[in-house]
């Protein structure tokens, strides 16, 4: 009897308009950090140096993330995909774009002429406003993404 | 089983560090852990006056600053006039000279980019950095 109060309360609910936008957005954010990384991880000797210009952190810092971080950008974009992980996705790419961001605020303040290097040399040519905007824009997708997960788990 | 948000961000950053730690090997014959440039390619201010007449210097810092000041029979080559100022550099070059590219300082990037240009570009093989930049130039000149 149990088992079949247990089976008729579950019900496969459709997803909803909303649902499929926020995927949407999973998608396109996802998107954007695998290409990122990919750009990245192709030329890491390159993203290596862009990050050195910040001067902020040691040369050999530099090379380890040049190696690292485009390979987390990379399976995080793929945990928002395919759901796996997907919180613990959405917290690391939140924190690296916001970091990101910090960082290039900074080296402008600083007077620094650098390029962000967040997409890798193929963003070289970009201005600040223009990193700005991506990165703040990129930030707002991650937290709203952030914010309807936790209400979706609460209904 | 449902992993914690701290559980999922771990496994996720230990997941990244296996390819990483594969590219890094791979990479390691054109990266160096030590130094933005590798050693073979810098040089010292000692190093380069050895050479003697065999050197050509480039100055790879902006016009207003070579204008201000250079190193004697340096040859201006920045990155915001590359194709004006590079056939004047190649009229001054032959094989067999060697190329010294200096910038400010040793931060600065600008040689570095320069000298892989030439490497690249213009295919010229004996291109080094100047260690320490224009600041060592000083500093030994004074």
């Amino acid at each position: 009897m149990r088992a079949v109060e247990n089976l008729s309360t579950i019900s496969y609910r459709p997803p909803t308009e909303r649902q499929f936008v926020w995927r949407i957005v999973d998608f396109v954010v996802a998107g954007i950090f695998i290409y990122a990384g990919a750009l990245k991880m192709l030329d890491p000797v390159q993203f290596a140096h862009d990050t050195k210009n910040y001067q902020i952190l040691p040369w050999t810092v530099s090379v380890a993330l040049a190696f690292y971080l485009p390979w987390l950008e990379m399976f995080c974009g793929f945990g928002l995909i395919f759901r796996f992980f997907y919180r613990g996705a959405i917290s690391i790419l939140t924190v690296l774009i916001a970091v990101f961001t910090l960082a290039t605020a900074a080296a402008k303040v600083r007077g620094l002429d650098i390029t962000c290097g967040c997409f890798g040399h193929a963003s070289q040519h970009w201005s600040f406003p223009a990193h700005l905007a991506t990165n703040l824009g990129i930030l707002a997708a991650l937290l709203a993404l952030w914010f309807s997960n936790r209400l979706a788990r609460r209904m | 089983m449902k992993l914690s948000l701290t559980r999922q961000a771990l496994v996720l950053a230990a997941l990244s560090l296996l390819p990483a730690v594969g590219e890094a090997i791979y990479f390691r014959g054109k990266i160096s852990w030590q130094s933005p440039i590798p050693p073979s390619e810098m040089v010292s201010v000692d190093q380069a006056r050895a050479w003697g007449g065999n050197v050509i210097w480039v100055d790879a810092r902006p016009d207003a600053e070579f204008a201000r000041d250079h190193v004697p029979g340096a040859v201006s080559l920045n990155e915001d006039r590359w194709n004006e100022l590079l056939p004047q550099f190649l009229a001054a070059w032959s094989p067999g000279k060697k190329v010294v590219v200096y910038c400010s300082t040793e931060s600065c990037d600008l040689a570095r980019e320069a000298a892989e240009r030439l490497r690249k570009e213009a295919q010229i093989p004996e291109v080094f950095v100047l260690e320490g930049g224009w600041e060592a130039w000083l500093k030994k000149n004074r």
